[in-house]
């Protein structure tokens, strides 16, 4: 029985390596902008579709990658662009549709332009299985996880030890002094929305060859991705690579033990669960009551 | 005395305000903050800024807990109930920028006021009989929705404002949103109303009409208790002042003695100099 | 915002006439125009109990599809099972869904805006999980055969349920228009738009915002019950996020804070998926699946952007 509960542990840290960037995504977005994009797991989507697209035409892997991730940046440049700076003065309720919308919309162009079908990407290395504790790991395990430290670690360095980040930081902590001083919020929304894509692009092109690529796989990784970032705290980046992984485990355990079906609801209670009780989140700054 | 509020027994009134403390963020807001308020006068809450006085209004009307001490009107208690429950007990207040109801026309924003007051009495143990009642239209309910729009009206035409009757809240001038706040506050016949900073951005011409509704309350039996850093405007109307520093009250008492007090001034003038 | 038409009996007139004219058309027209006519009054209805929760009560819900599930399994289920007749199940569904939304409101209607927002997302889709993994109400397989509404002898055919739906509209809209025209519907708006404002005059927002809440849910049952009977066949994929975000959309498109925006909002995108799915093969064959969701995803983006108030409150301020 351990060993059924270990190997969905294993099963779990993987997918919630995934899960953990792009929760990363929200997690930027909602820092610099204070919205929540509904639209973040069609980004993985993108990713994860351009990069299997182009590699079964024949392109080798890497570059297939490089140019999935950059197409999925520049997706979510053109979703800000677009979408999001024409509405920057409507009301709360009103972004939150929007980004709704581009959710549907941007899986209804994964429709268009790749159909239905589903698509495979080959692992980036062959090897065997990795053998962890007697539970096994596909060997594309190890770029997930990979990938997951050096986009975290990336981040990081970047916001606590470059110019740059620093800068990001103090506009989020308050935005009219940051304006005065000449920090330009619309272009930090702006590469917000550009990194949240790229991070959650290469999510999915990494975990495509674990779980396929379909044009609707965004939907889950999105809403998983949610539920990790608040779980996590959405204030939080290393709260979004503690969620993902606990939401991944947790999902896994669950769906193992009592059926798959329920390993999207189990995610979902959690979810409520958290609103409910710490909707700071478990590495959150606590909410002040008006 | 109004009618309403002799009912509900909130009269003659009492607020006492007893040990109230307030620290949140590392800040020490309120510290052992005491004093009562009366029907029938004003008491003014004098201070510098930043001395904590629309904490306490916060405190006293439900909007923020404190973290020590209790605030009781007739010996009921106030500290730890919603907004809505405080105000139901007969607090209500006015905010410094005034709360709109967009959507909503002078009028009926005056109506929403008054049938608060009715949703509570009327409808007590079946909370479906208000929706029901309303979605089918009873002939009841049309009439008690007409007669409250009258007296609505009458209440506008009391505040000086029964000319905007029918205008969309979203219209008014600032001075106008002010009149209508305090017309909508007054509906509810309080037994106490805290006004924080009522007169601020105002016109002579303004600043005289809502003195005027001021005098009103208080001529009516209402405990006013009014934040204002016009302090002119302020000893001219408060029957009673009481100071706060730091957070700390530091004088109480009549309008000129604690004006004359040297701890009062040497605490604004502290304030000037920052 | 809509020009308001003073009370609930106004709609009803319109109401009347939209029904008399919906009856002439159903004599007519194939049935599949009939059966578009009665999938718009049925989405319709939830869309108004959607609008009255969000654009008079000002909050969010993206999980109405749930509500709408629940109805149609209530009633599909006790039909199936329990041999209720659809009149009483469609009731019990109605009951059933505004239960549910009780029961939810507790747990969601202290939270703002965007956590309010991911709640409702996120309950409506356990509720999709829970149709797919209860074997009692048929798992992921669904419920069939559900019997269709009679009334005595007669059995129910496309044209009847099309004059019911439209009846149960009016319905919905004669009660609807009257509580928005009353001091009820003004004191939503006021807690919609000034919350704090309306509790320091004694409102209990919490209790308002609930009951709207579960009267949007008891609309979306309702509506489920009758759907659960005219189609006859209901899985769990028909009620899950999309719909949710489908009856957000028809709301926005109509109008929120309007009445009839409900109606012209679903009519709007039943017929533009019907249009879409036609024409769009035609012009890309390769296209497959619900590519619709681009246009309809676009749309929404571009309405929210250009006109926030939807075509009702547009048409009334053009000729006001």
């Amino acid at each position: 029985m351990t060993a059924a509960i270990w190997q969905y542990v294993l099963a779990g840290v993987v997918v919630g390596a995934i899960y953990a960037l792009v929760a990363a995504g929200f997690v930027l977005i909602y820092q610099v902008t204070g919205l929540i994009n509904f639209a973040q797991g069609e980004f993985a989507m993108i990713g994860a579709m351009t990069a299997s697209a182009l590699a079964t035409g024949g392109m080798p892997t890497p570059e297939a990658a490089l140019i999935a991730v950059v197409v999925a940046a520049g997706v979510g440049g053109l979703c800000y662009v677009c979408a999001i700076r024409p509405a920057r003065a409507a009301a709360g309720v009103t972004l939150i549709f929007i980004t709704l919308g581009l959710d549907v919309a941007l899986r209804g162009l994964g429709l268009f332009v790749w159909g239905t079908n589903p698509l495979a990407l080959n692992a980036f290395s062959a090897g065997n299985a990795i053998q962890i504790f007697g539970g096994v790991l596909p060997p594309q395990a190890a770029w997930v996880l990979g990938t997951d430290l050096v986009v975290f670690a990336a981040l990081y360095l970047f916001f606590r030890h470059t110019y740059a980040g620093t800068a990001v930081r103090a506009a989020v902590a308050n935005p009219p002094i940051a304006s005065t001083f000449g920090i330009p919020l619309r272009t930090f929304a702006f590469w917000s929305f550009v990194a949240a894509a790229a991070i959650g692009g290469l999510g999915g092109v990494v975990i495509a060859p674990i779980t396929g690529a379909t044009y609707d796989m965004g939907l889950t990784l999105g809403l998983a991705g949610f539920v990790a970032a608040v779980l996590g705290g959405l204030d939080s980046l290393p709260g979004a690579l503690v969620g993902g992984f606990v939401l991944g485990i947790v999902e896994k355990v669950a769906g193992g033990l009592v059926s798959t079906g329920w390993e999207q609801g189990v995610g979902f209670l959690i979810l409520v669960l958290v609103l409910l009780l710490r909707p700071q989140g478990l590495l959150g700054r606590a909410v002040r009551r008006a | 005395m109004t009618a309403a509020a002799r009912e509900s027994g909130a009269f003659p009134a009492a607020l006492a305000v007893r040990g109230i403390s307030m620290r949140f963020g590392g800040v020490q807001a309120l510290e052992d903050v005491t004093f009562s308020a009366q029907s029938g006068r004003v008491l003014g809450v004098m201070g510098p800024n930043g001395a904590g006085k629309t904490t306490l209004f916060n405190v006293i009307s439900g909007v923020q807990r404190p973290t020590a001490g209790s605030v009781t009107l007739n010996g009921v208690e106030l500290t730890g109930r919603g907004v809505d429950r405080v105000a139901g007990l007969g607090v209500t207040r006015t905010f410094q920028t005034p709360v709109m109801f967009w959507g909503l026309t002078v009028r009926e924003s005056v109506v929403v006021s008054l049938a608060a007051r009715e949703f509570a009495r009327r409808y007590p143990p079946s909370p479906l009989r208000a929706l029901v009642g309303s979605g089918v239209a009873s002939a009841a309910r049309r009439r008690a929705d007409a007669a409250l729009r009258e007296r609505a009206d009458a209440l506008l035409e009391r505040a000086g404002i029964a000319h905007l009757a029918a205008r969309a809240t979203e219209t008014l001038a600032f001075g106008e949103e002010r009149l209508l706040e305090l017309a909508r506050a007054l509906a509810l016949e309080p037994a106490i109303l805290l006004l924080d900073e009522p007169l601020s951005g105002l016109n002579p011409d303004e600043i005289h009409a809502v003195l005027a509704q001021i005098r009103g309350a208080r001529d009516a039996g209402i405990g006013v208790l009014l934040v204002e850093h016009a302090v002119g405007e302020l000893l001219a109307v408060a029957d009673a002042v009481v100071v706060l520093d730091h957070g700390r009250v530091i004088a109480q008492g009549a309008g000129e003695t604690v004006a004359r007090d040297p701890v009062v001034i040497d605490a604004y003038i502290g304030d000037e100099l920052e | 915002m809509e020009v308001f038409l003073g009370s609930g009996l106004a709609y009803a007139r319109i109401g009347l006439i939209l029904l008399v004219l919906v009856a002439a058309i159903v004599w007519f027209v194939p049935s599949y125009y009939t059966g578009l006519l009665t999938l718009i009054a049925l989405y319709a209805l939830v869309t108004l109990g959607l609008n009255l929760f969000m654009g008079y009560g000002g909050q969010v819900s993206l999980g109405q599809a749930a509500f709408f599930g629940v109805g149609a399994y209530g009633s599909a289920t006790l039909a199936t099972r329990a041999h209720l007749t659809p009149w009483l199940g469609t009731l019990a569904g109605g009951v059933l869904a505004a239960l549910l939304a009780y029961a939810l409101s507790f747990a969601v209607l202290r939270l703002r805006e965007n956590l309010l927002a991911l709640a409702t997302l996120a309950l409506g889709i356990v509720v999709t999980v829970a149709f797919n993994e209860w074997d009692f109400v048929g798992g992921s397989s669904g419920i069939k055969d559900i019997p269709g509404f009679a009334l005595g002898a007669y059995v129910f055919d496309p044209r009847a349920y099309a004059i019911l739906a439209w009846l149960l509209l009016l319905i919905g809209i004669w009660f609807a228009g009257n509580l928005v025209g009353s001091t009820y519907g003004r004191t939503l708006i006021a807690i919609a738009n000034g919350e704090l404002g309306a509790q320091t005059l004694g409102v209990d927002s919490v209790r308002l915002k609930r009951q709207i809440f579960v009267l949007a849910g008891a609309y979306a049952g309702i509506a489920g019950g009758v759907y659960a009977s005219y189609q006859s066949y209901i899985d769990p994929t028909q009620f899950g996020f999309l719909l949710s975000v489908n009856f957000v959309l028809m709301s926005v498109i109509g109008g929120m804070r309007t009445l009839w925006g409900a109606v012209v909002g679903a009519t709007v995108v039943v017929a533009l998926t019907q249009i879409l799915q036609t024409v769009v093969p035609i012009v890309l064959p390769s296209a497959r699946g619900d590519f619709q969701a681009f246009f309809l995803g676009a749309i929404l983006i571009a309405m929210l952007i250009l006109l926030p108030r939807g075509l009702v409150a547009r048409l009334s301020e053009a000729r006001a």
